[in-house]
């Protein structure tokens, strides 16, 4: 039985710990309450430009002093930017847990924002736009969350070209200002260490960050656009995305969605991959996930497949979309349930996953929850719920993005679903 | 045959066997973990294909899932997701690895099933439907830069040998690839005394022994001996021009050790100070604007090793790039290291091992990476004492071995035909 800690500090700081004595490592994550969703409109780009500054000089150190203090302790480190958050993970030794700490204050609390390392990272962040254009699994997924999401979840981490020129260091400082805060911040511990200890560390050096005010909470409204987009380019296979409205993390029925997803795409026996792979060989890859910013759910399939195969691959995939109402066997309800418990139980035994699995759920249920409980609910799961999922959250209204040299062909399949007017080429 | 013979011996964390058919066991038991995970290492890869067949290593490897005599795909699949495994298979030059992470309980069921697919009966009425999932593969892999580039430069740099083709394969060696000529390869290459049996987690090793012996006992030893030569490294420039990318890939490569040196941390401590996450590369060339990415990658087989330095950029700055890899490049041998540069970068390494070390699926990893180069298995502890012997001198005394300042070989892919190559 796992013993969680979870207790608000009174810097502000909503802590959850999961003490694993055996461990060799602690692992911590921080979560700062804003993403891309709390840019200004015309300055798309900040939050990634603030999280790539943020550790390029302090009030004590340099970029490459901040660093090498990481590297003296030989702490793994790293940062990223997502929709709503902004986050920072950490893996260390127990003895170096406290500096390690320290050090995430230290950059978090006192960063300078030198004005040449943020010229520089306005250039990289530019460099990195037209980088894109050569990664088009990563394209698929910019073109896709905007219509998925609408204009403000639905941003890129890396902003536009145009917006990324408007953005100045006084910007960044404005940002980290707003949002930077102990009240915004979610902290997940896990491993080799006592609970009391970590909310001392994390008390001690985060006292007096900004407002404790719990700011930053509050779900954001998802604009979802159906229809049907291709983006041109010389590619060798053409790429697909589809993606539908799904429910949110804290919804009665997500254990159930999540057994769907099981049953689409979570082992090598799942719907997808035996369709569209093995029986008729026409992708490498083929998948279905899921993302669940606050209050919103959203169920995407994705596969790229060489462009004289791309509509029969469509075609398929949307047969599968369309057959989960049909007939799901209790069978493969069963070995859905089965792969989601086992993992969430294997993966147990990595501390960085322990962590990562703590910080969502402070981040989704506002607590720690139990292993028991959440296997308790995917096992309730029934043939009988689904059923009763597919008929309440009817699939008629798709996003589709393709993205390679031709665009789908006026398959029978598209017009089948609503919503599904070609918009024009972008 | 792997360097090395195991005696069987209960001698620290691990039991080493070895079945009269010459497969190989090798268990690690972690009595700390709820997990699991077994693995077949398969001596065999790319540079174990002749020319013609280039890709049956890894097409077979696909076609290991695909039935055996007691099961069809549709049930090796099934089962593997009745107990909830995280399984996977995995070409490479030198191996073909198949493996499954599950609850510990489930570990013989694992083993058996892995067993069974070792004896893959490559049925023929599913190879055609296969090999358009390779041919798809191979396609994908060329809308990748990254893939693209070092595709290329394996090409060129180990022109005339085995290490040029790419694990894929080309479309025209696939495409027309028999069934019969998989078979004959599949014969050859995964006989038990070509295999080794990797268990690590919380087992009991007599249990996993039994199962071995229940289920892999049977098979004939082939006694074929893999031969393989070490590469000649070719030096020179290559230059592919591909218009459909924005990013030019400029990749110095330079001679190095192999993977069973002594020295071969030290090699991947010099790697980690040139261009690792806080590296020279990362603050005197990414911090500078010149490009996004900057790095320095060793690539390691048994028997050679090579070092590779590059530079993600636009195109119209593929010059100060090189150049700045050069000028790095040209200090770091002539200046060496500074001892902070060294301790940060053995300090990074212990914290990793020690999160690869608490799960069995990244423990298995380590331990492959042992029988493959090594014949036997390293216990932490010896990983961390050859992490410990890395010093300033270390660095020192390898460069000199292994120099990466002289013309090396230069690979360009991108969209600008630089260097010229009728210059």
């Amino acid at each position: 039985m796992n013993q969680f800690v979870h207790e608000d500090l009174p810097c502000g700081i909503e802590l959850g710990v999961l003490p694993l004595p055996r461990r060799h490592v602690v692992g911590f994550q921080i979560r700062v309450l804003a993403g891309v969703s709390a840019e200004p409109p015309d300055k798309l780009g900040l939050a990634s430009l603030v999280e790539d500054t943020l550790d390029k000089g302090t009030e004590k150190r340099t970029g490459q002093q901040l660093l090498d203090a990481f590297d003296a302790i030989g702490a793994g480190v790293n940062s990223g930017t997502g929709r709503e958050t902004t986050t920072f993970t950490c893996t260390a030794l127990p003895e170096h847990f406290e500096k390690a700490v320290e050090l995430h204050a230290e950059l978090l609390r006192t960063p300078t924002f030198p004005q040449d390392a943020f010229d520089v990272n306005v250039d990289l962040a530019r460099q990195e736009i037209e980088g894109l254009e050569d990664d088009p699994q990563a394209l698929v997924d910019k073109y896709i969350s905007r219509r998925a999401y609408g204009p403000i979840l639905g941003r890129h981490t890396l902003g536009e070209k145009q917006t990324l020129a408007k953005i100045t260091r006084a910007d960044a400082l404005d940002h980290w200002r707003q949002n930077f805060t102990a009240g915004r911040m979610i902290v997940s511990v896990a491993g080799a260490l006592d609970p009391r200890r970590a909310a001392d560390v994390f008390q001690r050096h985060f006292d007096g960050f900004g407002s404790t005010r719990r700011d930053g909470r509050a779900p954001i409204s998802v604009e979802f656009a159906p229809g049907v987009s291709h983006h041109p380019k010389a590619l060798e296979q053409e790429q697909i995305g589809i993606c539908f409205p799904g429910v949110d993390a804290d919804h009665p029925e997500f254990p159930t969605q999540q057994v769907i997803l099981g049953i689409l795409s979570g082992g090598m026996s799942c719907r997808l991959f035996t369709e569209v792979r093995e029986k008729r060989g026409l992708v490498y890859w083929v998948a279905a996930w899921q993302e669940t910013p606050r209050g919103a759910g959203m169920i995407f399939l994705g596969a790229s497949t060489t462009p004289q195969r791309c509509d029969e691959t469509f075609a398929t995939l949307l047969r599968e979309v369309d057959r989960l109402s049909e007939d799901i066997e209790q069978t493969e309800l069963e070995r859905a349930i089965t792969g989601i418990v086992a993992q969430q139980d294997t993966r147990g035994d990595s501390t960085r996953s322990k962590c990562s699995e703590l910080a969502n759920d402070l981040f989704f249920y506002g607590r720690p929850v139990p292993p028991e409980e959440k296997t308790a609910k995917i096992t309730a799961v029934t043939v009988e719920m689904i059923r009763a999922y597919l008929a309440g959250h009817p699939r008629d209204r798709l996003c589709v993005v393709t993205l390679g040299p031709r665009p789908l062909s006026g398959s029978p399949a598209l017009t089948r679903h609503r919503g599904m007017e070609v918009s024009p080429q972008s | 045959m792997i360097a090395g013979t195991l005696k069987p011996s209960t001698n620290g964390p691990y039991t080493l066997h070895t079945l009269e058919n010459g497969l190989r066991i090798v268990i690690e038991r972690m009595p700390d973990v709820r997990s699991a995970a077994a693995g077949f290492l398969v001596r065999t890869g790319a540079r174990d294909e002749v020319p013609q067949h280039a890709g049956v290593s890894h097409f077979l490897e696909h076609m290991m899932f695909k039935g055996t005599k007691k099961r069809s795909w549709r049930e090796i699949t099934i089962d593997f997701d009745l107990m909830g495994s995280s399984y996977n298979a995995f070409t490479s030059e030198e191996r073909t690895v198949y493996y499954g992470w599950v609850r510990s309980s489930d570990i013989a069921r694992q083993i058996e099933l892995l067993a069974d697919m070792m004896r893959s009966a490559i049925p023929p009425e599913e190879f055609e439907t296969e090999k358009k999932v390779i041919l798809e593969e191979i396609a994908m892999s060329k809308d990748s830069l990254d893939h693209l580039t070092f595709d290329f430069l394996q090409e060129k740099v180990f022109a005339g040998h085995p290490l040029a083709w790419p694990i894929l394969g080309y479309h025209e060696t696939v495409a027309v690839l028999s069934r019969d000529t998989m078979w004959r390869y599949f014969q050859e290459r995964y006989a038990p005394d070509n295999l080794v049996l990797i268990v690590a987690g919380n087992v009991e090793p007599n249990e996993v022994i039994d199962a071995a012996r229940t289920y892999c006992g049977s098979w004939p030893a082939s006694g074929t001996a893999t031969r393989r030569t070490p590469p000649v490294m070719r030096y020179g420039v290559d230059v592919l021009p591909v218009d459909r990318f924005k990013q030019q890939v400029v990749a110095l490569t330079f001679p190095s050790i192999g993977a069973a040196h002594a020295q071969i941390e030290t090699a991947s401590a010099l790697a980690t100070i040139l261009g690792g996450d806080n590296s020279r590369f990362f603050w005197n060339i990414v911090q500078k604007g010149l490009c996004t990415r900057a790095g320095a990658y060793h690539l390691d087989f048994t028997d050679s090793g090579f070092m590779i330095l590059y530079g993600v950029c636009q195109p119209e700055n593929a010059e100060p790039v090189l150049t700045a890899i050069r000028t790095e490049a040209d200090r770091i041998c002539r200046d060496g290291v500074q001892p902070h540069e060294v301790a940060s970068v053995k300090n990074k390494r212990r914290t990793s091992l020690a999160v690869e070390c608490e799960a069995p699926y990244h423990r298995l990893g380590q331990l492959m990476d042992d029988m493959e180069h090594r014949g036997r298995p390293r216990t932490v502890e010896e990983m961390l004492a050859e992490v410990d012997a890395v010093s300033v001198e270390s660095v020192s005394h390898y460069l000199k071995m292994c120099p990466v300042n002289g013309d090396g070989h230069l690979t360009s892919v991108g969209p600008r035909n630089w260097p010229a190559m009728n210059q």
